[in-house]
C-alpha cells in the first residue's frame, strides 16, 4: 500500500487537456518533485491532489481511500502556497494554529502544538506578529508552520521558494530539507527550478505537456535521461546536444572531420548510417592534455566566462556550439582551437526523431 | 521634484487655495446664511458678514412642538435617517455574498454586468413601475418601500465595488482557509470580510450618501411626515409665497450634519479603503 497513489489522471478545460494520463506511486516518506517548466499541469496537479480542482479522470488514494470527492480539509493533507496565503489580519500564532481551531482542538493542546511547531522552525518569537511585520522568509516559515501542525499525511508545496531571493531560497531549500530528514513526512512539492528538484527530491516527475517524461531519482533523471527534454532541462549549464551520425561502430559529429569510438553499451543501440543527437553534459568534458586516449574533438574556444568555482567556456565545432564546464585555472583563451576529451561513458544517445534515449536499461 | 523654482511653488500652492476656496465658499456662504437675519440677506448691497448673529432658525428647525415647521423637519431628518439606513444596510448585507460570488466565480461574471446595465436607465423610466408596485403592496408613503426602491438603486453599486474589493484578496488565502478545515462561512467571517472591511465602509458611505441626497422617487413616493425626507421638506421650505433664504440655508446645514460626522467616524476606515487597491497578503 502506497502513502499517496496516483492513477491515470485527466484534467480537461473544454477542449484542452492539460493532464493526459499521469500516474505515480508513493511510499510514505518519499519526497516526490514535479518538475516542468510553466504550462506543463504540474500545479494543475497538484491542486487536484488538494481538492482545489477536481480531475476529469482517473482516481486518486491517500493510504487505502480514494480521496475523490472528498472536501479538501477530509484528505488529511496540508499545502504551502507560493504566495504564503498566510490570513492577514491574524497573528502568526493564530495563522499557524487556525487548522486546529477550525477542527476544534482544545485551547490548551493548541497552544502546545502552535508552540512546538514554532520552536522547529525558530520562529517562536514571532508568534505575536502580524504577517505584514514579517519579511518574506519569515512568512515561508510560517506557512510551512501552519502545515506542519496539523501533522497531516501527505505535505503539499506549490513553488514555496520562488518568491524569496537567490540567498535566501537556498537557506530555505536546506531548512525544508532538514525538516523533512527529521519528520519523514510524505511529500509533493512543484517547482519549475531543477537545483531545487535535484536537492530535495527522493524522486523527480519530469513533467510535459500533461505526460510525464520521466520519473525516477535525482540521479536517475541526471545520469540516465530518458528523454531529450529531460536531458535539456535538468543541469545547468544544459547538457550539450550534438548532431552526429553513427558508422560502424563510430560516431561522426557533424562539422568536425574526427570519428569517436562508440562505447560497447551504445553499439547497439544503433544502426548503421542512423543519424542521433549526442547529449555530452558541460561539467563531463576536459581539455586534453595530449596524450590521452578516448574520445577527442577538436573546438574553436569562442566566450570564456569565469563564474568562480567553474570556468564556463563556449565553443564551437563546425557550427554547433558546446559549453564545457572546466577548472577555474584552467589556461583557456578565447578564439583558440583546443582539444576537448570526454569519458565515453559519459555520452547519451537520442533518437533525434522520438527524442527517447537509445540507451538501454 | 527637488529642484522646482519658488515661482513654481507660489503657483501650486495658489492653485490649491483656489481650489480650496471654490469648494468650500459655498458651504461657507451656506453657514453665513443660516446665521443672517432675513434683513441682512435683503439689503442691497449684500452684507457679507451679518450685523448680529441670528440663531433663531436652528431653534425653529429643531423645536418639537407639535405641528410646528421643527416638527416636520425632524420628522423628516429621522426619516431620512432611517430610509439611508436600512437601505445601506440591505445594500451590504445583498452586496457580500452577490460581490463574493461574482468574485470568485468567473463563469457568473456576466450576470453583475446586466445587473449594472439596469443602472444606466435614468430614474424616471422607472418611476411609474416602482409606483404601481408600491402601490400594490401598499408601501406608499412608507419609510420601508422607500427604503426597498433605494436598495434597488444602492445594491449594483455596493456589488460593484464590494466585488472589486474582494477581487484584491488572492484566492489561495481562501484556499488555505478551506484546506484548514474552514467552512464558507467561517471563511467569510474570520478572513474574508475582516479583510475587505476597508471596502466595505467605503461602499456603506457612499450607498448612505446617496440614499440621504436622494430627492427624485423620495419626491414621488411620499407625501406626508411618515415618510417624507430631508430633501423633500428642504423643498417644501423653499415653496411656499415667500422663501426664506435663511431657513432654507439652516436647513441645508443641520441635513449636512449627519453624513459629515459619519465620514469623520470612518475616516480611517475610509481613507485606507479609497487608497489600498488591495490588501497585501
Amino acid at each position: 500500500m502506497s502513502a499517496l497513489a496516483i492513477e491515470n489522471i485527466h484534467k480537461r478545460y473544454g477542449e484542452v487537456e492539460t493532464l493526459k494520463g499521469i500516474d505515480i506511486a508513493l511510499e510514505s516518506g518519499e519526497f516526490l518533485v514535479l518538475l516542468g517548466s510553466s504550462g506543463c499541469g504540474k500545479s494543475t496537479l497538484l491542486n487536484i491532489i488538494a481538492g482545489l480542482a477536481e480531475p476529469s479522470g482517473g482516481d486518486i488514494r491517500i493510504g487505502d481511500r480514494s480521496i475523490l470527492g472528498a472536501h479538501p480539509k477530509d484528505r488529511d493533507i496540508a499545502m504551502v502556497f507560493q504566495s504564503y496565503a498566510l490570513y492577514p489580519n491574524m497573528s502568526v500564532a493564530r495563522n499557524i494554529g487556525f487548522g486546529l481551531e477550525m477542527r476544534k482542538v482544545p485551547v490548551a493542546a493548541r497552544e502546545k502544538a502552535v508552540k512546538d511547531t514554532a520552536k522547529l522552525l525558530q520562529i517562536e518569537n514571532l508568534l505575536e506578529r502580524k504577517p505584514s511585520q514579517l519579511s518574506g522568509g519569515q512568512r515561508q516559515r510560517v506557512a510551512i508552520g501552519r502545515a506542519l501542525v496539523r501533522n497531516p499525511q501527505v505535505f503539499l508545496f506549490d513553488e514555496p521558494l520562488s518568491n524569496l531571493d537567490a540567498k535566501l531560497r537556498m537557506e530555505m531549500r536546506t531548512e525544508l530539507k532538514r525538516l523533512h530528514q527529521m519528520l519523514k513526512t510524505t511529500v509533493v512539492y512543484v517547482t519549475h527550478d531543477q537545483i531545487e528538484a535535484m536537492t530535495l527530491a527522493t524522486r523527480i516527475a519530469v513533467m510535459r505537456d500533461g505526460r510525464i517524461e520521466q520519473l525516477g531519482t535525482p540521479e536517475e533523471i541526471y545520469d540516465r535521461p530518458a528523454t531529450l527534454y529531460v536531458a535539456g532541462f535538468v543541469g545547468s549549464p544544459p547538457m550539450n546536444i550534438l548532431d552526429a551520425t553513427a558508422s560502424q561502430g563510430q560516431l561522426r559529429i557533424a562539422g568536425d572531420d574526427h570519428t569517436i569510438d562508440l562505447p560497447s553499451r551504445l553499439g547497439g543501440a544503433v544502426a548503421d548510417g542512423q543519424r542521433v543527437k549526442l547529449g555530452i553534459r558541460p561539467e563531463a568534458l576536459r581539455l586534453a592534455g595530449g596524450s590521452e586516449a578516448g574520445p577527442q574533438f577538436r573546438a574553436r574556444v569562442e566566450v570564456v566566462e569565469l563564474t568562480g568555482p567553474e570556468l564556463v567556456t563556449t565553443a564551437r565545432i563546425g557550427e554547433q556550439r558546446v559549453t564545457a564546464c572546466l577548472p577555474p585555472r584552467s589556461s583557456v583563451l578565447a578564439g583558440e582551437e583546443r582539444t576537448f576529451t570526454v569519458e565515453a561513458e559519459a555520452f547519451h544517445l537520442f533518437d533525434p526523431e522520438s527524442g527517447r534515449s537509445l540507451a538501454k536499461g | 521634484m527637488e529642484r522646482q523654482s519658488a515661482v513654481f511653488t507660489v503657483f501650486v500652492y495658489a492653485a490649491a487655495l483656489l481650489l480650496a476656496a471654490v469648494i468650500l465658499a459655498p458651504i461657507l456662504w451656506l453657514f453665513v446664511m443660516s446665521i443672517s437675519s432675513a434683513a441682512d440677506l435683503s439689503t442691497k448691497p449684500l452684507n457679507w458678514w451679518p450685523e448680529e448673529i441670528d440663531l433663531s432658525r436652528y431653534r425653529l428647525l429643531l423645536s418639537t412642538i407639535e405641528n410646528s415647521a421643527g416638527a416636520a423637519f425632524t420628522a423628516s431628518l429621522f426619516n431620512s435617517l432611517k430610509v439611508a439606513g436600512m437601505a445601506t444596510l440591505a445594500a451590504i448585507a445583498v452586496a457580500i455574498p452577490a460581490a463574493w460570488a461574482v468574485s470568485r466565480t468567473s463563469n457568473v461574471s456576466w450576470s453583475l454586468y446586466a445587473v449594472i446595465a439596469t443602472y444606466m436607465l435614468p430614474p424616471v423610466a422607472l418611476a411609474v413601475p416602482l409606483y404601481m408596485g408600491l402601490a400594490y403592496l401598499g408601501l406608499l408613503n412608507s419609510v420601508f418601500g422607500l427604503a426597498l426602491v433605494y436598495l434597488t438603486i444602492l445594491a449594483p453599486f455596493t456589488t460593484w465595488l464590494l466585488k472589486s474589493g474582494f477581487d484584491s484578496i488572492p484566492k489561495e488565502i481562501e484556499s488555505a482557509a478551506m484546506i484548514d478545515g474552514a467552512r464558507l462561512d467561517q471563511i467569510l467571517r474570520l478572513i474574508t470580510l475582516p479583510l475587505a472591511a476597508p471596502v466595505m465602509a467605503t461602499s456603506a458611505l457612499f450607498a448612505f450618501l446617496l440614499a440621504w441626497d436622494e430627492f427624485f422617487y423620495a419626491l414621488l413616493f411620499t407625501s406626508d411626515l411618515r415618510a417624507k425626507t430631508l430633501t423633500v421638506a428642504i423643498s417644501d421650505l423653499a415653496g411656499g409665497r415667500v422663501s426664506d433664504y435663511g431657513l432654507i440655508a439652516t436647513a441645508g446645514v443641520l441635513a449636512a450634519l449627519p453624513p459629515v460626522l459619519i465620514g469623520l467616524v470612518m475616516q480611517r476606515a475610509l481613507i485606507s479603503g479609497l487608497t489600498s487597491g488591495g490588501v497585501k497578503g
